[in-house]
């Protein structure tokens, strides 16, 4: 035995308190690293986003269509190293129309030259490319709806209405944490050649690639210059920038998860608190004794603080334990399969995972500060009074 | 016995203050106790006994007056030399035993040795020892609730003796205890103070405990008579 025995000994004195307090602390660590890999997650877009990539899209607003034209004055643009071209299709599953997931029509010469971050199998894409009905899906996708590559799929347009048959030629994976895997790519020229004359030759905006990414700026103004005196003007931007300002719109959201679970974190340390305080004062006499064998104050506080700690390491290893299951295996994948334009990458981080086990001991740490200075001003005498 | 007072207290005053009012618990007193003696202190409920006993003991200091033990004024001492000196010094029996309920017996003896450098094993060693002493060899694994009262006074025994402290107090150790559980650990008190030459100071209410003791002295409102 030693004095750290004595401190863990006293833990299982009231198993179903202790038990109950290290639930409570697991619940508030595992909406702690719920919301933080929720914040993690919403700020993976900008962090991992490609830095030398622009995109170009109309002035006004990305929903109005650029003339297909500019495309190939944007590739020629000094800076610009390549270039492509997409439009938002907008189609839904025909039977499960409630689960979103985006899908576009883009060039297939260009598409995956720009988006070298997305990776398909070498003969998926000589097939695709061959097949004007192909469609590419990112793996999250094809988990989502069981497709795989041959399966015939159709689609129902919503800004562009209709029933649209594709095959599955291939399946892409992400090489980057920022990539959306729930994506459905297809022929631009399909789309293209089955819409009316007024409607034809637009595409949403256009990608490129710079071949400095410390100019991005100026080749981006650059390429607005270019459209500057025409009918419609354009507006460029990197696609960090992008994310950095969908981000920033949704601050009032990120602070408010922020502050809940600094709250939850805070309501926690006082339940803790509580619980130590109610342990002291039942053990007082128990004290009382320590203090007359020769224990000083010092111990008395040690043992305090670290029954308390001791608790909250328990709570922060279970809830930290629960994490994984809940919030990366079951929550995280759905999130990923079916809001992936959102989270493309939800996991746990290891910061937030070492983060939430530390919190765990400093809320433990912190909850025993009075009651632990409240039992090191006990007097031997009056303690040893106390009954019970 | 030697000729001179392990314990010497001289002139000792102690008084509590409850709000504006003082309460004078001991007056003025002087007493000498021998080493190796059995001693056992009798008085009416208020006339000081327990507060002389925690004043000899170093876990109160008087108002007025010196406590010397083996010739130092523990009174004196800071509270963490205070504390030292008790662990080295003082061993306590307590009225209800004080165990900690978590800790086995051979756990609740071990506990005065962990203020010590003293190695694990042989910490361990010396607990069961101790253990042997009171007769609860067989008993080292059980909780304080598996044992009767006897028993656990025993544990709190071997306690007091684990750390070979001069002096042992015991405040009321009977008072919890059926008679003949009392007789045995009155016959244990009488066996450290003969056989492990310990000087013994006990309080009691009870005249057949009393009447084990070398001396007796009666307390009143403050002072011997």
């Amino acid at each position: 035995m030693n004095l750290g025995t004595l401190a863990v000994k006293n833990i299982r004195r009231n198993q179903l308190r202790t038990a109950l307090t290290v639930v409570g602390v697991a619940v508030a660590i595992l909406s702690f690293v719920l919301l933080r890999t929720v914040l993690d997650a919403w700020n993976t877009g900008a962090e991992h986003a490609a830095q030398d990539r622009l995109a170009t899209w109309h002035k006004v607003t990305f929903v109005m269509p650029l003339p297909k034209r500019y495309f190939e004055e944007v590739r020629q643009v000094q800076g610009v190293k390549k270039a492509t071209f997409l439009n938002w299709f907008g189609a839904k599953h025909p039977t499960r129309d409630r689960e979103f997931f985006a899908n576009m029509a883009v060039d297939p010469d260009t598409f995956f030259d720009v988006y070298d971050d997305m990776v398909v199998p070498p003969a998926q894409l000589t097939a695709w490319k061959q097949d004007r009905q192909g469609a590419i899906i990112g793996s999250s996708l094809a988990k989502q709806f069981g497709w795989k590559v041959g399966d015939e799929v159709t689609l129902t347009g919503t800004i562009y209405p209709g029933e649209w048959k594709f095959r599955i030629s291939g399946v892409y994976t992400a090489a980057r944490r920022s990539v959306d895997q729930a994506q459905f790519l297809f022929h631009w020229d399909y789309m293209n050649e089955s819409l009316p004359p007024g409607r034809k030759d637009q595409i949403g905006w256009i990608a490129s690639t710079i071949e400095d990414v410390s100019r991005g700026g100026t080749v981006g103004t650059a390429i607005d210059k270019a459209f500057d005196e025409r009918e419609i003007q354009t507006q460029t931007m990197s696609e960090r920038a992008l994310n950095s300002q969908f981000i920033g719109a949704a601050s009032a959201i990120l602070t408010a998860l922020d502050v809940v679970s600094i709250v939850i974190l805070v309501i926690m340390m006082l339940i803790l608190g509580n619980t130590i305080a109610m342990g002291v004062r039942e053990r007082t006499r128990e004290y009382g004794v320590l203090l007359a064998l020769g224990f000083r104050p010092g111990h008395i506080v040690g043992f305090v603080i670290g029954e308390s700690v001791t608790v909250g390491l328990l709570g922060g290893l279970v809830g930290l334990g629960l994490s994984y299951p809940i919030v990366q295996q079951s929550m995280g994948r759905w999130l990923e399969e079916n809001m992936g334009s959102w989270f493309p990458y939800f996991r746990i981080p290891a910061t937030v995972a070492a983060g939430a086990v530390a919190i765990a001991v400093l809320l433990g740490l912190f909850a025993a500060l009075i009651p632990a200075w409240r039992a090191s001003k006990l007097d031997a005498v009056e303690a040893l009074r106390r009954l019970g | 016995m030697s000729d001179a007072p392990l314990i010497a207290l001289r002139g000792v005053n102690k008084t509590f203050s409850r709000g504006k009012e003082r309460l004078e618990v001991l007056n003025d007193l002087d007493l000498d106790i021998p080493k190796g003696s059995f001693e056992a202190l009798m008085g009416p409920s208020g006339s000081g006994k327990t507060t002389l006993l925690n004043l000899i003991a170093g876990l109160d200091r008087p108002t007025k007056g010196s406590v010397e033990v083996g010739g130092k004024d523990i009174a004196k001492l800071g509270d963490s030399e205070l504390s030292r000196w008790r662990s080295q010094n003082i061993g306590f029996i307590f009225q209800h035993f004080n165990l900690i309920p978590v800790l086995t017996a051979l756990e609740n003896v071990e506990l005065p040795l962990l203020l010590t450098n003293l190695a694990s094993a042989e910490r361990k060693k010396r607990a069961t020892t101790a253990l042997r002493v009171v007769g609860l060899e067989d008993r080292m694994g059980h909780r304080p609730n598996q044992l009767s009262g006897g028993q656990e006074q025993r544990v709190g025994i071997a306690r007091a003796i684990v750390h070979d402290p001069t002096i042992v107090v015991a405040d009321e150790p009977t008072g919890e205890l059926d008679r003949q559980s009392a007789d045995e650990i009155l016959g244990l008190l009488d066996k450290l103070n003969k056989d492990f030459d310990k000087t013994i100071l006990m309080v009691t209410h009870d005249p057949a405990a009393a009447e084990r003791a070398s001396i007796i002295r009666k307390l009143d409102k403050g002072q011997l008579v």
